[in-house]
């Protein structure tokens, strides 16, 4: 290159940069400083060729970094002195045919600075406009039919554009040239309020009915980007038990969406919440997740939002809808998924009117399509980094780059409980929203559109799949009886290989997966598993001391069997106080419909009914949350031995755990930190254990029992104490959220393995 | 029971057994066959093995089974059952006090629901070649009226009727296998159905199927029916009638009760403009008392099997085979 030569430069821009209106962004900044030349996507890459005064060009540069639109990622490849021809100013090229551009399916944005502030702006042609956007936020994933991304192939197709939003769609200086969901009151989706008995409102006067109606104690359902919530006042204690109460839902926590205030927009939640910087940064993610937060004595919120827990799931508005339905409200709301429990999120009016009709009072609909459901993300900081719970709208798709091209497209369905898919190709791998337990006709559908949709929206057939062992998850199921060929992956080798793939660098792994229940090759339960190697080859070498449970899945809703498993396995001539815990014994003596487990879940159920007396609950891992949320800062512990049976498994022997749960003298709380103590100890020593023969690089956690933060925190500390590389899972969940994506890593793995 | 030397002393021994147990004269005519009249219509006729621990349960034992289970099968074409074979194949030392019990039962059976055994047959093997005895019926049957009953004839619309309660069988098998006292004595349901099913299709001839929730219970035989008649079902949970002990036990040891078997059930498909003068008349009689209505066909082009609660919440009713495995993760 001749520098002599050069006016301009050359600049190759990856990362997420496609879908987030970042080359409208590009063509903005070259404007504003005054610079020359042209932007075009290319083979997965923004490409520019820039001219104009070096000071210019380097104030580009860092602008083109930090100011980027809140959802892209940009990252520079290449920046290099180029000598350019001349330009008549700054234009968006179209992608050259011959290289094929990659597809990228945006997650739904939240509703950005701007358009939140022009809502409020009486001189607005939008103001006050509950489905305002740009090319930097609005909907995306729920409103696409088919790629390219066009209008016509969205749920907006049926909105034609007035001239005034045409002229700003075809403008590269306006915020909304090219945005696809564009809208304005004159030519947009319009809002409506139902209530049995009522006229139907529309506009203003839905929405002000729609505020109406919460404030007298009211549920609402109100049909959002994702899907519909369940709305009521978050400080009426009557409005949430009659919410509870309507939807069978008696002690799971709600989420509480708090209006948007102050200058990072968090003084609302400040006043309801605790949160550390951490986990306020994570509220203020243009993601919008729901973030659970240490909740704030005395901060008027209802006690019966999160009965038992420490923490409350909040979350900032993220479409101007939820901005206006919050700023007219002036006060928390509880937004729970208008669902029913264990389904996906309903996206349709007329199902949502049918299925919600004995919850809702009130209907708050608007007739934008929503093509496909993404139910809100929720995220935990653990260990000082916000971790998914569960990956949702503003996430999804999640796209994760391989180490490695796969040998071929591959579909992995994941588990049964928290269902969700992972479709990958060459380098690439994307996550598709949190489905549910696919228990239900409804799930096991959206399950069945969702797998559908990814193949046609990336335009990649999956020529194998990968599914759980299990053979009674629907999931796999629907992967046996699908034609093409699958591939079988143990749970808790997913679970590690999940990890594994989120940090590829780690050659050998000792991989403890901690969760409720997954089928082992021997027909066991395994929960409670310590896997050493990497994916292809990982082998167990660990595990915990197994015990029997009557009842098989009744046992993930009934503590007590657990407990009573424990305590019979250790000779302890002990009845549970539930009804039917003789004939329990009875059938767990003669072995009749017992299982052998290995479960941590399930030991943690059983120290929620020693410690606690939690007998049963209303959702899976009720009991681990409050036996979490109820430990005392400081606790005891004792050791728990590690037994090495007949197959060379170290086992933790839970065993010396049961006197101290079952100590009188303990208060409830400190029994709770025992536990806690105790096993994040056990764990360490067990790793400890193995490495005294066998060499790793890292240890890995993941599976459910990772989202207890008290327990995670406290092993990760053992294991930086001990100089020992620790891995939580980071990019998808630690439940059976991220099997999905540990399907794919584990057989490409395999693949590996076999070339 | 021994065999081989003495085989002739034990072969008179069963033969007086049987000949005190059944009195019929088909039987009497002492052939290696019946000779019958020639029944005008269609006929019908189905086989079956009956292998079962324990051999005798509250409610019945591996003889009144093995004639209702057959006679059943025959009914659920809607044909009137006239005649059964009965074939036992029994292991050396097999107590012949048991087996006179299981005989005579087997008679009684045979005697109040009105099909006579005419033909029948036993073999004695070596210890270990069998697990006690084992029994295979036959009947066969005759479809005077001009029924199409069938496993393929369910319509969308179509109500499905239970002609009584669920999962008594099932779980009368597995208490007393087990050995487990329940607070309730909960008692197999093993009935023959003939009489019931002669009075619904003489009531209602236009039934499109009926079929017994045997192996498999109710959730297997609606999963076989769904791909059978290209149809869907929603069945409504509330209206399932369960006998509280049934499904205390069911909850106890995380059994569906919709999973297991039934021996004196019917399934009942029919036009819903039909279904409620068919319940009556399945009302009216002794084995109907309890018959509901428990959920309709419906057009489905994945033939799901689906339970609707009294609080909207749906779940699939899926076929599992074998132990139902965890899945709480
Ligand atoms: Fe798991
Ligand atoms: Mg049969
Ligand atoms: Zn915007
Ligand atoms: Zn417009």
């Amino acid at each position: 290159m001749d520098e002599a030569a050069a006016n301009g430069r050359r600049i190759l821009v990856s990362g997420r940069v496609q879908g987030v209106g970042f080359r409208p962004f590009v063509y903005r900044i070259a404007h504003a400083h005054g610079l020359t030349g042209w932007v075009r996507n290319g083979a997965g890459r923004v490409i520019i060729e820039i001219a104009g005064a070096p000071e210019a060009l380097a104030a580009f540069e860092t602008v083109l970094i930090k100011e980027a639109p809140p959802l892209a990622r940009p990252r520079i490849d290449l920046s290099e002195p180029a000598s350019l021809g001349l330009f008549h100013g700054f234009e968006i090229r179209h992608s050259e045919g011959t290289e094929e551009p990659d597809i990228h399916l945006p997650p739904d944005l939240f509703c950005c600075a701007e358009c939140v502030a022009e809502l409020s702006d009486p001189s607005a042609r939008r103001h006050r406009y509950p489905f305002t956007n740009c090319t930097q936020c609005g909907p995306r994933y729920t409103i696409i039919r088919a790629l390219p991304y066009d209008r016509p192939a969205t749920s907006m197709a049926g909105f034609p554009l007035c001239p005034d939003c045409a002229g700003e769609y075809s403008d590269p200086l306006d915020r909304r040239f090219h945005a696809q969901p564009l809208a304005c009151p004159a030519c947009g989706p319009r809002l409506s309020f139902v209530r049995a008995g009522a006229a139907e409102e529309h506009g203003e006067q839905a929405l002000a009915a729609a505020v109406a109606c919460l404030s007298a104690g009211g549920i609402v359902a109100v049909k959002g980007i994702g899907g519909y919530h369940l709305v009521c006042d978050a400080r009426d204690e009557a409005a949430v038990a009659r919410l509870r109460s309507r939807k069978h839902r008696p002690t799971k926590p709600f989420a509480v969406m708090i209006p948007q205030e102050g200058i990072d927009g968090l003084d609302a939640v400040r006043r309801f919440v605790s949160p550390d910087a951490a986990e306020a940064a994570a509220i203020a993610d243009p993601a919008r997740p729901i973030v659970l937060t240490a909740k704030r004595p005395g901060s008027g919120l209802a006690a019966g939002l999160a009965p038992g827990l420490a923490e409350l799931g909040v979350f900032l508005p993220y479409s101007p809808l939820h901005h206006l339905l919050l700023g007219d409200f002036g006060a928390p709301i509880v937004a729970t998924s208008g669902n029913i429990s264990g389904e996906p999120v309903i996206t349709d009016e007329d199902e949502a009117h049918r299925r919600l009709a004995q919850v809702a009072d009130a209907f708050l609909d608007h007739d934008r399509p929503i093509v496909r459901p993404a139910d809100d993300s929720v995220v935990r900081v653990i260990a000082g980094k916000a971790r998914p719970i569960r990956i949702g709208r503003g996430v999804a798709p999640l796209e994760i780059e391989l180490a490695r091209p796969l040998a071929e497209p591959t579909l992995a369905v994941g588990g049964h409980m928290k269902g969700a898919i992972a479709l990958g190709w060459g380098r690439r791998a994307v996550v598709s929203p949190h489905i549910g337990e696919l228990d239900s006709p409804r799930s096991l559908a959206v399950f069945s559109q969702v797998a559908a949709d990814l193949q046609a929206l990336y335009a990649v057939e999956a020529t194998r799949l990968v599914a759980d062992v299990h053979p009674d998850y629907a999931s796999t199921r629907w992967a046996l009886s699908d034609g093409r060929p699958v591939t079988l992956v143990q749970h808790h080798v997913a679970h590690a290989s999940a990890i594994a793939g989120e940090n590829p660098d780690v050659a050998r792994w000792l991989v403890f997966a901690w969760d409720g229940v997954g089928l082992g090759p021997d027909n066991e339960l395994w929960g409670g598993e310590a896997l050493l190697g990497a994916p292809g080859g990982f082998h167990r070498v660990g595990s915990i001391r197994q015990f029997r449970l009557v009842g098989g899945d009744k046992a993930g809703r009934e503590p007590w069997r657990s407990a009573a498993g424990l305590m019979w396995e250790a000779c302890h001539d002990w009845l549970p106080e539930a009804e039917g815990g003789a004939i329990a014994r009875q059938a767990w003596e003669k072995r009749v419909r017992t299982l052998s487990t290995s479960s941590i879940g399930r030991l943690f159920d059983a120290a929620a009914a020693l410690a606690l007396g939690i007998e049963r609950v209303s959702f899976e891992g009720e009991g681990p949350m409050r036996l979490e949320a109820m430990a005392e800062d400081t606790g005891g512990f004792v050791d728990l031995p590690i037994v090495e049976d007949g197959y060379g498994l170290l086992r933790l022997d839970w065993a010396p755990l049961l006197s101290p749960l079952t100590d009188p003298t303990l208060s409830p709380g400190g029994r709770a930190a025992l536990f806690h103590e105790s096993l994040a100890r056990g764990l360490v020593r067990q790793a400890l254990a193995v490495a005294r023969h066998q060499a790793f690089d890292a240890v890995g956690l993941c599976g459910g029992v990772f989202q207890n933060r008290r327990l995670a925190e406290r092993v990760a500390a053992l294991f930086v104490a001990e100089g020992i590389a620790v891995h939580l899972p980071e990019t998808v969940p630690a439940n059976d959220g991220g099997l999905a994506f540990g399907q794919l890593i584990e057989a490409q793995a395999r693949d590996a393995r076999s070339l | 029971m021994t065999h081989g030397g003495g085989g002739r002393a034990m072969a008179q021994l069963i033969s007086e057994i049987f000949a005190a147990a059944f009195d019929n004269p088909y039987l009497a005519q002492g052939n290696d066959m019946a000779v019958m009249p020639a029944a005008t219509g269609r006929l019908v006729m189905s086989t079956d093995g009956y292998v079962i621990s324990p051999l005798f349960f509250p409610g019945g034992d591996i003889g009144s089974l093995a004639v209702h289970g057959t006679i059943n099968d025959v009914s659920m074409s809607g044909a009137r059952a006239l005649y059964l074979s009965a074939s036992f194949i029994i292991e050396e030392g097999f107590p012949l006090a048991d087996l006179k019990r299981i005989v005579q039962s087997m008679a009684r059976a045979s005697t109040e629901a009105g099909v006579p055994v005419v033909t029948g047959d036993t073999k004695v093997v070596e210890r270990g070649k069998a697990d006690g005895i084992f029994i295979s019926t036959a009947g066969v049957g005759v479809l005077v009226d001009d029924l199409s009953i069938s496993g393929d004839a369910i319509r969308p619309g179509d109500a499905v009727i239970i002609s009584g309660s669920i999962g008594d069988h099932g779980v009368a098998i597995l208490s007393k296998r087990e050995n487990l006292d329940f607070e309730t004595a909960i008692e197999s349901d093993s009935a023959p159905l003939n009489g019931l099913v002669a009075a619904m299709v003489e009531a209602e001839p236009s039934i499109h199927c009926l079929r017994d929730p045997t192996r498999g219970g109710v959730a297997a035989t609606l999963n076989e029916l769904a791909h059978q008649s290209g149809v869907g079902f929603v069945l409504d949970e509330d209206a399932l009638p369960i006998k509280p002990a049934v499904r205390g036990a069911c909850e106890l040891l995380g059994i569906d009760p919709l999973g297991i078997a039934n021996e004196g059930k019917l399934l009942a498909f029919c036009p819903a403009e039909k279904a409620e003068a068919l319940l009556r008349v399945m009302n009216a009689h002794p084995l109907g008392r309890d018959a509901a209505v428990i959920g309709q066909a419906v057009a489905d082009d994945s033939r799901l099997v689906r339970l609707s609660t009294s609080f909207g919440s749906e779940r699939v009713v899926e076929w599992l085979n074998g132990e139902q495995l965890p899945r709480i993760c």
